[in-house]
């Protein structure tokens, strides 16, 4: 009984550690946000003109996602800043609320 | 009345396409949710919608969303996030006048809960049913034009959309459905974006068929389609001498208009009034 229990909470941890969502596409003009479970912030930006625009798009990142514990992917395929913001707000309340679709 | 001569649809998921939308002078722009928008991207585009409402300049062009239909889980929840930032909600495959008293509850519990002005709704027609309820759909208050879809009504009909024989009927029990409840009529696409002389003839038999406009699916039909809405000279002419005659007879206090020795009708003013208004002129 107690090794089935362990087994089945190992199995709901593995799940949640597994937790990743996506929001927007890979299209011109486009963001994929991608958010991990972790343990710790972590934010990596990707980006083709990453010299030009990436502080800024970091510090939309920073303001969509103050204080969210989680490691936040965001590939920029040129996307405008309400565009970055509208797949940031997406990505989070997939991933906090479970909204879908 | 406002013009819709043409309505531009954009994809809902799309960024890149929605950039520039308020540059083309469509008289609408659609962002659609519905059939342009593949389910594992319902949510994702909700969002987006809502955020181009706040941030794109539509320039002159009205805002519409295309919600999801009304059997499917979705369009709630399109309506309580697009509603407080668009004009208009196109509602497809509406069937019965009870669709719309369903969608317009719903419209009325969030337009209290943000105190927003009332929305219109232009619902589109693509089933049988809905076309034999059509002319009830179109008395509802909020509607503010009847639209049609070809693809869904052939297929509910069960014939091939290029060789159905029908289109013409139909076209016409939409007009009559509209015109009867004085609310504008609504022509569907031309989809072939590169043949302009078949859009223009298109678009001008839709007009002389009695729509307001004609759904549009590239920035280059807007043009187009803007001309072919546009009255002749000699119907621009007329109309100017009958509103002229009109303000005459308003002036002078006289019940009955009349122009080179003729009656003219209140009807006829109308028209003349509508005539200079698609062509643009004071």
């Amino acid at each position: 009984m107690e090794i089935t229990n362990l087994t089945e909470n190992l199995f709901i941890y593995y799940l949640h550690t597994l937790i990743m969502i996506e929001a927007g596409t890979q299209e011109k003009g486009d963001a994929l946000v991608i958010i991990e479970s972790s343990k710790q912030r972590e934010i990596i930006v990707e980006s083709k003109i990453m010299a030009i625009y990436g502080e800024s798009i970091k510090k939309t990142v920073e303001e969509e996602t103050a204080d969210f514990v989680a490691k936040i992917i965001v590939k920029d395929y040129g996307a405008l800043d309400w565009v970055l913001r509208a797949r940031l707000e997406a990505a989070i309340r997939k991933f906090t609320g479970g909204e879908e679709p | 009345m406002k013009l819709r001569r043409t309505r531009l649809y954009v994809p809902g998921n799309n960024p890149h396409l929605m950039e520039n939308v308020g540059l083309y002078n469509a008289d609408a722009v659609i962002l659609d949710l519905e059939d342009s928008v593949p389910v594992t991207h319902k949510f994702d585009a909700r969002i987006l919608v809502k955020y181009s409402l706040q941030n794109i300049d539509f320039g002159k062009s009205e805002k519409w969303v295309r919600i999801n239909g009304i059997t499917t889980p979705y369009w709630k929840k399109d309506l309580r996030e697009v509603l407080p930032y668009c004009e208009v909600i196109n509602l497809p495959k509406v069937e019965s006048y009870e669709d719309m008293e369903m969608v317009d509850a719903e419209m009325s519990i969030i337009e209290d809960e943000n105190g927003l002005e009332r929305r219109e709704v232009v619902p589109i027609i693509e089933t049988v049913r809905g076309l034999v309820n059509a002319r009830e759909i179109a008395s509802h208050p909020r509607v503010a034009a009847l639209a049609w879809g070809g693809e869904d009504l052939t297929a509910d009909l069960g014939i091939p959309r290029k060789k159905a024989l029908i289109l013409d009927q139909v076209r016409a029990e939409i007009v009559f459905a509209a015109k009867a409840n004085k609310k504008q009529a609504l022509d569907t696409v031309y989809s072939n974006i590169r043949d302009e002389q078949g859009l223009f003839e298109y678009a001008q038999r839709a007009r002389y068929m009695g729509f307001d406009g004609i759904g549009v699916i590239h920035p280059n039909q807007i043009e187009i389609v803007h001309q072919a809405f546009r009255p002749t000279d000699d119907e621009i002419e007329e109309a100017r001498k009958i509103i002229e005659a009109a303000k005459e007879a308003e002036r002078n206090g006289k019940a009955v208009i009349s122009l080179n020795g003729r009656m003219i009708d209140p009807p006829v003013v109308e028209r003349a009034r509508k005539i200079l208004q698609f062509a643009e002129v004071e």
